[in-house]
């Protein structure tokens, strides 16, 4: 199986050799038409595992299953190097601690929303894209056992300088495109109870005590990296599966979090254009 | 231009570097009996929020407990055993919002109630509260012979509305006073203390201050914040109030009480509160079992500690020749100083 693995991976860069210059994956220009917009859409459902730890809740790490919703808008003009890219990204995992007594439930919501510069090499197959991303995200770590401190808030803004490298080629007689994407962190503000301090004081009281803290990439190392394939199953619908990997963490005010989610994804990809119509 | 590019290319690549080699994360102890002692000793020196006013107090040294505990764990020991030790070192904090519970016990210190009188008797509540007493969500209650009315509050950890304490308080309204009973109250949702404590002020009182941790040590303690209570917008209380307590008010019932006092027309009568002036949150062990500390302390109007309780404005207590006669006295005493 091990060897069967190493020779297709081997083969890749062979088989790419004979990729056909029609490769309908790939963005072709349109010189006629200024104005097209070309939107690249895609769902997809992921399951994986997930690690948890949450100092303020419990210093122990819970791991366990999590399942995630990933839709991403791209849209370019095929004319222009920019391009603008959207991500909703929503994850539900139930996690336990080592010995499986303690549970603990996380749940989240990241949009990214950025602008990438392209550059298009060998004779377009492969593209590089270099830009940002602005990430929100929202959620919670609510744990079953726990009494004034059953839940953890979770509520970020990220700026994450991100890359993009799409590489279009034939398998099997068939366009595919293999596509990575890594954001890093750099700068950002998130929210966040001191160290001993309890929700009421918080919510109840408002009692405010260094609860917005800018983060840096120092303080807040998330980074996030995605693989995916995209396979063309008609001229319309293309099949995509990849792998989808989100290291959220940070230390501030005392308290360390991580939450480590890593995803088999599989869904459809839909690219289409829009093309204006004059009056 | 060749410099700004060259200056962001060495910041990217100082952001790879640090965040793909950076790990947000603790080291864990091992599930032994050792690993399991290390880990709840540790919780506790750094979350626990009284070890400096208990030092003052009673002497208490964490590390000398560390000292004397450590020896007593091996890693041959059952959990039943090693359950016993911890918990003989957590009540070293003598602390009732200290607690360590798996699923067959639960470790706990309750001397500040248990090495007390109870000065409570259900039999002769409900010699004073009959049977056609009138029942608001977590409140019972009813108007007493000479115009009095009573108000049973057991536990704050059952919600009452807005609308349940308009309703009883009307009830009351030609009564000459009232009696809140919150004897055995070992608290609930602070919320609700305040929802109830908000009916009884006129205007925004300052009733104590509250602090949280800020870091790992010992003192490392935010400002102390001021606790007002605001005055309900709905019906309000204005005649006198006497509050009856006794050891087995805690925890929130104890922070009302501690309110209710700072008041001008209230009295708190009967026995002196059990205390729990630590906002408790939880954590856990390798092995598992939850573990309950107190984090938060709360204090009073004079910035002093109400951890073990605070003691009644006019003392009273339960007497086996007044129970044998079927009389609360703690009530008596409460009806007497609202009808002079």
């Amino acid at each position: 199986m091990k060897n069967k693995l190493l020779s297709i991976l081997l083969l890749l860069p062979c088989v790419t050799l004979f990729a056909q210059q029609n490769d309908s994956l790939a963005a072709k220009p349109c010189p006629n038409d200024m104005s097209l917009k070309v939107i690249t859409r895609s769902h997809m459902l992921g399951i994986g595992g997930t690690k948890v730890l949450d100092t303020y809740l419990s210093d122990e790490h819970f791991s366990g299953i999590g399942f995630s919703f990933l839709a991403t808008v791209e849209r370019q003009r095929p004319t222009r190097r920019w391009s603008t890219l959207m991500e909703h990204e929503a994850n539900f995992s139930f996690v336990k601690d080592r010995v499986r007594s303690k549970q603990e439930l996380e749940g989240a919501y990241n949009f990214y929303w950025g602008k990438f510069y392209a550059w298009h090499l060998f004779d377009r197959r492969l593209k590089l894209q270099a830009g940002g991303l602005v990430n929100v995200s929202a959620g919670f770590i609510y744990n079953t056992a726990n009494s004034n401190n059953p839940a953890q808030a979770r509520l970020h803004l990220n700026l994450m300088p991100t890359g993009i490298a799409t590489y279009h080629f034939q398998l099997f007689r068939r366009p595919v495109a293999a596509r990575y994407e890594l954001a890093l962190p750099l700068a950002g503000i998130m929210f966040s109870p001191n160290y001993g301090q309890s929700y009421y004081e918080i919510f109840s009281r408002g009692n405010y005590d260094h609860n917005i803290v800018p983060t840096t990439f120092v303080s807040a190392p998330e980074w996030r990296h995605m693989l995916t394939l995209d396979a063309q199953l008609s001229s319309r619908l293309t099949l995509r599966v990849g792998y989808l990997g989100n290291m959220q963490q940070h230390k501030v005010n005392g308290l360390r979090q991580h939450v480590y989610t890593h995803r088999l994804l599989i869904g459809l990809t839909k690219r289409f254009s829009i093309i204006p119509h004059a009056l | 231009m060749k410099r700004s590019l060259q200056y962001l290319f060495k910041l990217l690549q100082a952001v790879v570097l640090v965040t793909l080699f950076s790990c947000v994360d603790t080291d864990e102890r091992p599930n032994t009996p050792t690993g399991n002692f290390e880990a709840l000793w540790h919780i506790l020196d750094e979350h626990y929020c009284f070890f400096d006013y208990k030092q003052h107090e009673y002497g208490l040294d964490w590390n000398d407990v560390y000292n004397k505990y450590k020896v007593r764990v091996s890693d041959k020991m059952t959990e039943g055993q090693l359950f016993e030790v911890l918990t003989d070192m957590l009540s070293e904090l003598r602390d009732g919002h200290v607690n360590l519970s798996y699923s067959m016990d639960y470790g706990r210190y309750w001397a500040w109630h248990e090495a007390y009188p109870q000065n409570y008797s259900d039999t002769l509540e409900r010699r004073y509260m009959g049977t056609d007493y009138k029942i608001s969500a977590g409140i019972n209650y009813r108007v007493l012979d000479d115009n009095i009315g009573y108000l049973r509050y057991g536990s704050f950890s059952l919600p009452v509305g807005e609308g349940n304490l308009d309703d009883v308080l009307i009830y009351f309204a030609l009564c000459r006073g009232l009696i809140i009973d919150i004897r055995n109250n070992g608290g609930g949702d602070l919320t609700t203390a305040e929802r109830l404590a908000g009916r009884f002020v006129q205007e925004k009182t300052l009733v104590g201050y509250m602090q949280h941790k800020t870091g790992t040590g010992h003192s490392d303690f935010s400002a102390m914040e001021p606790c007002y209570l605001e005055p309900s917008s709905n019906v309000r209380w204005h005649k006198p109030v006497c509050v009856l307590t006794n050891r087995s008010v805690y925890s929130a019932a104890n922070a009302f009480a501690a309110w209710m006092g700072t008041l001008p027309n209230v009295t708190l009568v009967g026995d002196h509160t059990g205390g729990g002036s630590g906002l408790p949150m939880s954590s856990s062990l390798p092995i598992g079992w939850s573990v309950r500390f107190s984090a938060c302390p709360m204090y009073d109007a004079q910035r002093q500690q109400t951890e073990f309780g605070i003691p009644a404005d006019v003392p009273a207590a339960l007497t086996d020749e007044a129970t044998a006669q079927g009389i609360d006295p703690i009530i008596e005493t409460a009806r007497k100083l609202l009808t002079e």
